[in-house]
């Protein structure tokens, strides 16, 4: 049976009718067309759907919707302001650490969170592959996508843009 | 703007903006009004005939539009692998969109199409099956055995196809050999783990057209496959391209079930069906086919070869899709042609087993092969106390002499003793090797492998379409919109033919846009595969350019006041050559083109000519002059764990000839993705299955093992040297299968470098590491 509830998404107070069975991830893309979260597994393995709850990097397939009422929702489309891109974003496009893009918003939303709550200085090469380890991609070899994250962590403008 | 200023340039990837802000463009996010969705239902069992298939329940569930059983679709057996108009001889028929006879755990017995993917799914609950269980094989030698369970009509013993090749006189080569090696090399399958699902959405209209949006690689191979399937005229088919896919990798290169089944359903239901695969759909429906790879090597003292033979048998699963192709390439590119040998003989053997079918992936066979050939290599010159590079070096080809494929085509650039040398020099190859450096229990080795023959498409391969075609029409704001059927797959395809083509026009990178095309609007191409793009299809993207190029200068002459062959373009302008400042821009000429005949200016009306009207824009369809190989050394070092088993892969240096570099930050994103996917079927990637039902064991990511960030080395070196294919566009090869290639060689022979331990057995494993060194207890 579904239920009318109500999202906190990107800023905005969403009304959804949602079943206890659907996730997170499917709301988003289904109900609320934010197509930016991918399904890649559906099994909270490849990280293609992650999103920010409350300011934490979680794949949106392995929550209900309902658990996710009261939260505050971040989708990657919440990222860019006035068409501003945020600074992952704009570290991604210059590394060249996107390929076919799938894994992207993902990885950006991962990258996110990690450099929201690390703010103070620059990851380590090793620091940067483990705050994305729960995130896939084939393409790259993470080699650029780890270069997005140091670039993006050095240009110190982390701290002021977060949004949470 | 030069050409130079564009070629060699890391241009930013013109998607990109698009995909870090929420990528439109997949075909995952295609939705149309009153979309159904459809969802399959899979056969439990290997091997079984289906006796009765009871719909009624299902039918009933609210919600359900239609079903679909094996007797609804068309009894004309069809190949799923697109190669060239018609049916090769290498493309068997063994498929059927839904057979009464289930040949693999897993493949579709019927299909539900509802008003959401939930009812569907429920709706499969409530069909209900009978089916006649039948004796199954799974061991691809067993297969072939007498008295093993016989799963296709038209394969005595399950073969599906057994080539061989030979040339020159084996026996009098191993005569003369000083030294015969003789050792077996066996890989696992693997997953090419594209990360957007396989999915379609297929609509239908009262004609019995469709149109089709769909994952794929090959827009023309889609309507081409998928009419043969459905038994209806190409024609009937419109394949629109997407702008994007989620990955490839070659895992999108034939049509699934899927495309054909939504297009029945819909048909039947007069709406659009969208079927997306689950992940453990898609783990069962593409994968490296596995190989058994004999290899019988005779040198003389200083490690001249004297005679080779291989005998390959790959497991093909169920049906032959890939692998009868796939064994052809493992065969000649994969052992024939890398190297010199005046005596050779192959002989392969693809295998029908109730396994999962396989399908394309990145070097398409010969990872298999380069596992075998360049592992062996290092063990014939460990015994001889050979240098590798030197050895190699010996048994090579060279720069100038006759293509080993097609002696038609020569070797014009053809730089691979520079990638060894390159490579070497990089990694301390000179000083870096020696058994078992490092402290305690972990031990460093350096180890190298090869690509040293490949292709740049397919040229010259039997039964192989290679064409690639363009249209590309100049704006009068001096942008041109590029309209190809070239699929990009993630690469960076669409980045390059843009630059191509804007080089050729003489406008910046950002000035072409890759725009609209399905199989109705633009000439044909051949599927993105073959590491092809770049040189096919970017010959195509540059005899386009270069026809509305001429047509641009046309336009000029009389608005400059000279004739066209004094014109040049660049920066977005046409100028008088010798003197830049008679210019005008782009898009002024392509105003006055467009412009009216009979204009009216302060004076009256004044007439211009008829010659220069017409939008500028020019096509192309063509095949490519050649097939230039590319060469590929790679070098790694890793540190072995010898009390865990664990490699860890330290340092990487890739060395290619790759011919001119149209995009640097391209390519080397093309190296270090393949190095990930060769480093996974190396040490982790492994699609198990239970030998006892035959169900896979590892359709998911926590059980099916890709290396993620922190498993990789920290860096991957791309040395490019650059050679100008004349050829090539601007210079151009290409690039992509090698990278996936060569790891898994190169990886054992580190490991082999550090502890002093062959493992022939893909994927190396701890426990393989800890038996070979004697540490594993029974």
């Amino acid at each position: 049976m579904k239920k009318i509830i109500n999202l906190d998404i990107n800023g905005q107070s969403q009304e959804v009718a949602v079943g206890p069975h659907h996730t997170l991830l499917q709301v988003l893309r289904d109900e609320l067309g934010l197509l930016g979260t991918k399904k890649g597994c559906d099994t909270g393995g490849c990280g293609c759907c992650t999103v920010l709850v409350d300011g934490k990097a979680m794949y949106s397939c392995m929550i209900f919707a309902m658990a996710a009422q009261g939260k505050k929702i971040t989708t990657v489309e919440g990222l860019t302001e006035n068409a501003t891109l945020d600074p992952v974003q704009q570290a991604f496009i210059e590394t060249g650490a996107v390929q076919c893009g799938y894994c992207t918003c993902g990885m950006i939303m991962t990258a996110k969170a990690y450099l929201s709550s690390n703010s103070s200085h620059v990851p380590s090469d090793l620091e940067a592959r483990q705050a994305i380890a729960g995130n896939l991609c084939r393409c790259t070899g993470y080699q650029k996508i780890v270069d997005a994250i140091r670039l993006a962590a050095g240009r110190r403008i982390v701290a002021s843009s977060e949004k949470g | 703007m030069s050409e130079t200023s564009i070629i060699g340039t890391s241009v930013l990837r013109p998607d990109a903006y698009d995909k870090v802000t929420g990528g439109k463009g997949f075909p995952v996010n295609v939705r149309l009004p009153g979309m159904l969705h459809a969802k399959l239902l899979r056969s439990p069992y290997p091997h079984a005939r289906i006796l009765r298939i009871d719909t009624s329940k299902a039918e009933r569930l609210s919600g359900v539009r239609a079903v679909l059983v094996p007797s609804e679709v068309p009894k004309k057996k069809f190949h799923p692998v697109f190669f060239s108009p018609g049916m090769a001889a290498s493309m068997i028929p063994d498929m059927l969109i839904l057979s009464d006879t289930v040949r693999f755990a897993g493949e579709p017995v019927a299909a539900v199409a509802a008003t959401s993917p939930e009812i569907a799914e429920e709706a499969l609950d409530l069909i209900h099956v009978d089916y006649e269980q039948l004796p199954f094989v799974l061991d691809p030698e067993d297969t072939m055995k007498a008295g093993a369970p016989q799963i296709h009509p038209h394969a005595p013993n399950n073969i599906a196809m057994a080539p061989s090749f030979a040339f020159g006189d084996l026996e009098k080569g191993f005569e003369e050999a000083d030294y015969i090696f003789e050792n077996t090399y066996q890989t696992q399958r693997v997953h090419t783990c594209y990360m957007e699902p396989r999915v379609c959405v297929v609509d239908s209209d009262t004609f019995g057209n469709l149109t089709v949006w769909s994952s794929t690689q090959s827009l023309f191979g889609l309507r081409e496959k998928l009419a043969s399937a459905l038994d209806i005229a190409v024609s009937k088919v419109r394949v629109v391209r997407p702008p994007y896919i989620g990955g490839g990798f070659g895992g999108k290169l034939d049509i699934g079930f899927i495309e054909p089944i939504s297009a029945l359903l819909s048909m039947k239901t007069h709406r659009p069906v969208r079927i997306e695969h689950t992940r453990y759909e898609d783990f069962i429906t593409t994968a490296r086919n596995p190989f058994k790879v004999v290899l019988k090597t005779g040198v003389k003292k200083d490690g001249t070869f004297v005679a080779r033979s291989a005998k390959s048998i790959l497991d093909t699963g169920a049906h032959a899709t890939h692998g009868a192709v796939v064994l052809m390439v493992h065969g000649m590119y994969g052992f024939l042609l890398p190297y010199r040998c005046p005596n050779s003989k192959w002989e392969g053997f693809t295998v029908y087993t109730n396994n999962m079918i396989g399908g394309g992936f990145r070097g398409y066979g010969v990872p298999q092969a380069a596992f075998a050939v360049e592992s062996q290599i290092d063990e014939i010159c460990e015994k001889l106390q050979l240098d590798p590079i030197e050895f190699r070096l010996k048994n090579s080809h060279s720069e100038g002499q006759p293509h080993p494929f097609d002696p038609s085509f020569k070797l014009d650039t053809y730089r691979f003793a520079d990638c060894l040398q390159q490579g070497a020099a990089q990694i301390g190859w000179s000083n870096g090797r020696s058994k078992g450096k490092g402290t305690g229990t972990k031990k460093r080795g350096i180890g190298l492998a090869c690509q040293p023959l490949w292709v740049s498409g397919c040229i010259g391969f039997p039964d192989i379409y290679e064409h690639s075609g363009a249209v590309i029409k100049l704006n009068t704001d001096g942008t041109a919109d590029l309209s190809m059927a070239t699929i990009d797959m993630g690469s960076g395809q669409t980045t390059t033919l843009t630059q191509i083509a804007a080089a050729e026009l003489g406008v910046p990178a950002e000035a072409v846009r890759m725009t609209y095309a399905d199989t109705e609007t633009v000439p044909f191409d051949a599927p993105s595969h073959a590491s092809r793009v770049t040189y096919s299809a970017g010959n195509a993207a540059k005899v386009a350019a270069g026809a509305a190029k001429k047509r641009l200068l046309e336009v000029a002459g009389p608005m400059l006041k000279t004739t066209p062959d004094n014109l040049e373009t660049g920066g977005g302008r046409v100028y008088v050559k010798g003197a830049p400042d008679r210019s005008l821009p782009i898009a002024d000429v392509v105003k006055q083109a467009e412009s009216p005949y009979v204009r009216m200016v302060p004076d009256g009306m004044q007439k211009t000519s008829l010659q220069e009207k017409g939008t500028v824009m020019g096509i192309a369809s063509l095949a490519p002059a050649a097939n230039p190989s590319p060469a590929t050394a790679e070098f790694v070092e890793v540190e072995v764990d010898t009390e865990t088993g664990e490699v860890k892969v330290l340092r990487v240096v890739y060395a290619h000839d790759i011919g001119r570099v149209i995009n640097p930050a391209g390519a080397e994103g093309q190296v270090e993705g393949g190095f990930q996917q060769g480093m996974g079927y190396a040490l982790m990637e492994n699609l198990v299955f239970d030998q006892e039902n035959g169900a896979c064991l590892a359709a998911d990511f926590l059980s099916y093992k890709m290396p993620t960030a922190v498993e990789m080395p920290p860096e991957i070196k791309s040395i490019f040297i650059e050679s100008n294919e004349p050829t090539g566009p601007f210079g151009a090869k290409s690039l992509s299968e090698p990278c996936a290639i060569v790891p898994a060689p190169a990886i054992a022979n580190a490991i082999y470098d550090a502890i002093g331990v062959r493992i022939r057995e893909l994927p190396i494993t701890p426990e393989k590491i800890l038996a070979a060194l004697g540490k594993l207890s029974e």
